[in-house]
């Protein structure tokens, strides 16, 4: 747990981090992940709870460990080069007590690893983003931490050329054979990315788990939020069916009786039979339209591939039937 | 394969770069308290206050007539600079910086002989024109023209950043709302520089409250000039302490207006895209008079009394052997004045964010005059020669270094910042995760991305410590002159032509450092 004055940044965050693999930390901004990855890495004292590495405690309220003697490695946002030194030499930066030659040798391997030998002597100022990135890994990445720790690595980088990079680094961070835990507010980046998704919100672990697991069974509204649109449907269980009043859906393993569903937006469709609804709004997003219909006394978002009814006009929605109702709410 | 040792927790300890900065604050408040003490000691003073107030109200007097003129000559400078062209700017926009190599006793010493009743300009006039100047060098206005020739270039720079910091869009908005060149000044340009205008004038008035050379040899009877003559004439450190404390008030006061002028400059539009002014052409005459205002300036502040000096150093026999005696003290000096000021401003800065209150320790020893310094100084020292009366030298240099570094530190802290805060805090905290601790941090990154900062500050400090006279003359060891205490000398002995000389040498060995600074501030962009 961390407080601040006046407001709790970090509190009940309980996971186990799985070695090796990609871990993603994903939470809308103020989620408090940018707090726990400072945390982990020493930058910040404990106020409750424990970190332990690899077994061995390094953060207990009062008590903490220095971050340089963590094993922890972190890639700053900014990658905060260091301007007055050159790749090498920044790259090189955390391997003081190595015998020179070691040291260089070690350097190379690193600046082959990440495809930037030929920038060994160029400085910080001179190279893009991509490029500064690479250097802030690979100099994270000398003195062999046990977990390596990436703050937004990928929010800086421009729209058509992110994937490209992204995938080109997390194939050489996965040879590196590193733990690392990347911190991201995108869901898509982090289900495309990630072996496991650690989902935060409010300073708190909401989930964890697989991607494909906290997508189709999140354990609650939040958490499938924090992952997507959802459509909140009220209901009635009965034998594994639910309905509702755009038609009746899957609900294996909710117990019977009046429930809170959440759908993707996938699920609700135009259909020639189903409830009538009144069109509110329509978006263009490229490949299909957003539309906002009203009926049976709430709003759905739904994606339509065609050209959308105007606004005002009135369009029949249904649920498809074989798809799944992601969670119950009882009561509330 | 980690290179990491075992991880040991540990209650966290005390920053050790806090401490650094504890210890240089320390320096700083040493004197401070030392004067309090002793004004506020027991013994009996044979000041009275009435003497006090009468000098007190001189000084007054002074700092709004230098604040002033001031005010006026550096904003039309800055201005016609910044925002004109007209012939010569080039030059000017560094050159008019110069005057700060010259000590305020040189310019008095040029200017009292040259204006001088029975001197050979008076004498000519009066055979000529019949008609004598209506003014005398001798005098609190005097005192107040010479001091603002000195000291002008501190409002000039501050307003000139300012200007040059100015977001272009916030002048173009003023224009196309119907502004033109001088009602852009007027009512946009200057109320956005004010915290500059404020911070520079409070520069300006420091120095004059500080000043004991000039005024003493102009015979105007300021607090700085009660402060070494109730130690120098009546040896009593006491009635030397309470002339002292208005001026420690004095001193306060003006922190809190240069402190509260800065508030306001973080709300400045300073983040918009940096784009180089569109520089106005002068058209006519009034590129001319643009032109002869910098000039006229330059002039007063340097080329006129230098220039007169020089010219007089002919009808004089130097003493060699004293003057070269000299010059290497003050060489001496400046170095380990440099060297420790800035040591102490180094760790100062490094620690700051964890000790903010030894920054405005600092700042108060920066408002406060040298020979206010030097009184607090001598009751330690007077302890110390008691203890080990052999030392006398050795500790009185140490003690001199040490009212230097008090003086001083903060005008090494503000380069110093400035040069740290390229350091992002995410920089340091790599370094920390990349297996340094805390200094070692500080070593590795801060003070290499720093350097250029710290050879400024190095600069700065060594200018000063060169024209710095009264805590020199204060707590000097016996029979170790520096040029400003020879120039002094020979200037109270009214041997002018004598007192030329070391002062022409402080100015000499200024120069290049104040020509090598000021073309490195008019070069550099906002941000660099």
């Amino acid at each position: 747990m961390r407080a601040y004055p006046g407001r709790t940044a970090v509190d009940g965050a309980s996971f186990a981090l799985p070695s090796g693999g990609i871990t993603c930390l994903l939470g809308p901004s103020g989620s408090g992940k940018s707090t726990l990855l400072r945390l982990i890495a020493g930058l910040e004292p404990v106020d409750a709870g424990e970190i332990r590495i690899r077994g061995q405690t390094v953060a207990a309220p009062a008590m903490t460990a220095a971050p340089e003697h963590r094993g922890v490695g972190l890639v700053f946002q900014d990658n905060a080069l260091f301007p007055h030194l050159n790749v090498s030499a920044n790259v090189g930066f955390g391997l003081a007590a190595m015998a020179a030659n070691t040291r260089r040798a070690r350097v190379a391997a690193l600046l082959d690893r990440f495809h930037i030998a030929h920038l060994a002597d160029a400085w910080p100022h001179m190279l893009s983003g991509g490029e500064q990135q690479r250097v802030a890994i690979a100099r994270a990445l000398a003195r062999a931490p046990s977990l390596l720790l990436l703050d937004e690595p990928f929010s800086g980088l421009d729209g058509h050329l992110r994937d490209a990079v992204r995938d080109a680094l997390l194939a050489d961070l996965r040879a590196a054979g590193t733990s690392v835990l990347i911190v991201t507010h995108d869901p898509e980046e982090a289900m495309m990315i990630a072996d496991n998704l650690i989902l935060m919100a409010a300073g708190r672990i909401v989930q964890t788990g697989r991607p494909e697991d906290c997508y189709h069974q999140p354990v609650s509204i939040a958490a499938a939020r924090l992952l997507g649109d959802v459509a909140v449907i009220d209901a009635v269980v009965t034998n594994g069916i639910a309905d509702t009043a755009l038609g009746a859906i899957q609900a294996d393993g909710i117990p019977d009786g009046a429930a809170t569903l959440a759908v993707r937006p996938g699920a609700i469709v135009a259909s020639s039979t189903g409830v009538t609804a009144t069109v509110s709004a329509t978006r263009f997003a490229g490949h299909h339209y957003i539309v906002e219909a009203f009926a049976a006394d709430q709003y759905f978002t739904i994606q339509l591939p065609g050209k959308p009814p105007a606004n005002g006009e009135q369009m029949t929605l249904a649920i498809r039937h074989d798809a799944h109702a992601l969670i119950v709410r009882d009561g509330d | 394969m980690a290179l990491t040792t075992v991880a040991t927790l540990r209650r966290p300890v005390p920053s050790s770069l806090a401490s650094l900065a504890a210890l240089a604050g320390l320096a700083v408040a040493l004197p401070l308290i030392g004067v309090l003490l002793a004004a506020f000691g027991t013994d009996t003073a044979d000041i009275a206050g009435r003497d006090i107030a009468r000098y007190a109200l001189t000084s007054v007097w002074l700092a709004l007539l230098v604040g002033c003129l001031t005010a006026v000559a550096g904003t039309t400078a800055a201005w016609l600079v910044v925002m004109h062209r007209f012939p010569g700017r080039g030059v000017f926009a560094w050159a008019l910086a110069l005057p700060l190599a010259t000590p305020a006793f040189a310019l008095a010493y040029g200017y009292a002989d040259l204006f001088d009743v029975a001197g050979s300009l008076r004498i000519w006039l009066r055979d000529t024109t019949g008609h004598d100047l209506p003014f005398e060098m001798r005098s609190i206005g005097g005192a107040a023209f010479i001091l603002s020739a000195a000291f002008y270039p501190y409002v000039y720079l501050a307003m000139r950043a300012a200007f040059l910091n100015q977001s272009v869009n916030v002048l173009e908005a003023a224009r196309m709302l119907g502004c033109g060149g001088g009602q852009a000044l007027w009512r946009v340009a200057l109320p956005m520089a004010r915290p500059a205008l404020a911070a520079g004038v409070a520069l300006a008035v420091m120095e004059t409250l500080a000043d004991y050379g000039a005024v003493q040899f102009l015979s105007v009877q300021t607090l700085t000039t009660g402060v070494v003559r109730a130690w120098s004439v009546y040896g009593s450190t006491v009635s030397a302490a309470r002339f002292a404390l208005p001026l420690l008030a004095a001193a306060a006061l003006l922190l809190w207006i240069e402190r509260a002028s800065r508030q306001g400059a973080t709300h400045e539009t300073g983040k918009a895209r940096w784009r180089t002014i569109d520089v106005q052409p002068l058209a006519g005459v009034r590129r001319w008079l643009a032109f002869g205002f910098c000039l006229s300036l330059l002039m007063a502040g340097l080329l006129l009394p230098v220039g007169w000096l020089i010219w007089n150093l002919a009808q004089t026999t130097p003493d060699w052997e004293r003057l070269v005696s000299a010059t290497r003290n003050s060489l001496l000096l400046g170095f380990a004045g440099a060297l420790v000021t800035v040591a102490l401003a180094t760790m100062l800065a490094l620690g700051t964010r964890r000790l903010p209150i030894a920054a405005r320790i600092a700042s108060l020893g920066y408002a406060t005059p040298g020979a206010v310094m030097a009184i607090g100084l001598l009751a330690p020292a007077g302890l110390i020669w008691n203890l080990a009366p052999g030392s006398g030298t050795a500790v009185a240099i140490v003690l001199l270094v040490l009212a230097y570094a008090a003086r001083l530190m903060a005008a090494a802290l503000e380069p110093i910042d400035a040069g740290l805060a390229r350091v992002t805090p995410s920089m340091r905290h790599a370094a920390r995760t990349l297996g340094r601790d805390e200094a070692g941090a500080a070593f590795a990154v801060d003070l290499p991305v720093a350097r250029g900062a710290l050879l400024t500050a190095l600069l700065i400090i060594f200018i000063d410590v060169l024209k710095e006279l009264p805590a020199t003359l204060i707590l000097r060891p016996f029979d170790f002159d520096t040029l400003a205490v020879i120039a002094n000398n020979y200037a109270l002995d009214e041997r002018l032509g004598q007192a030329g000389l070391p002062s022409l040498l402080i100015v000499a060995l200024s120069l290049p450092a104040v020509i090598w600074l000021t073309r490195r501030i008019a070069t550099a962009r906002p941000g660099d």
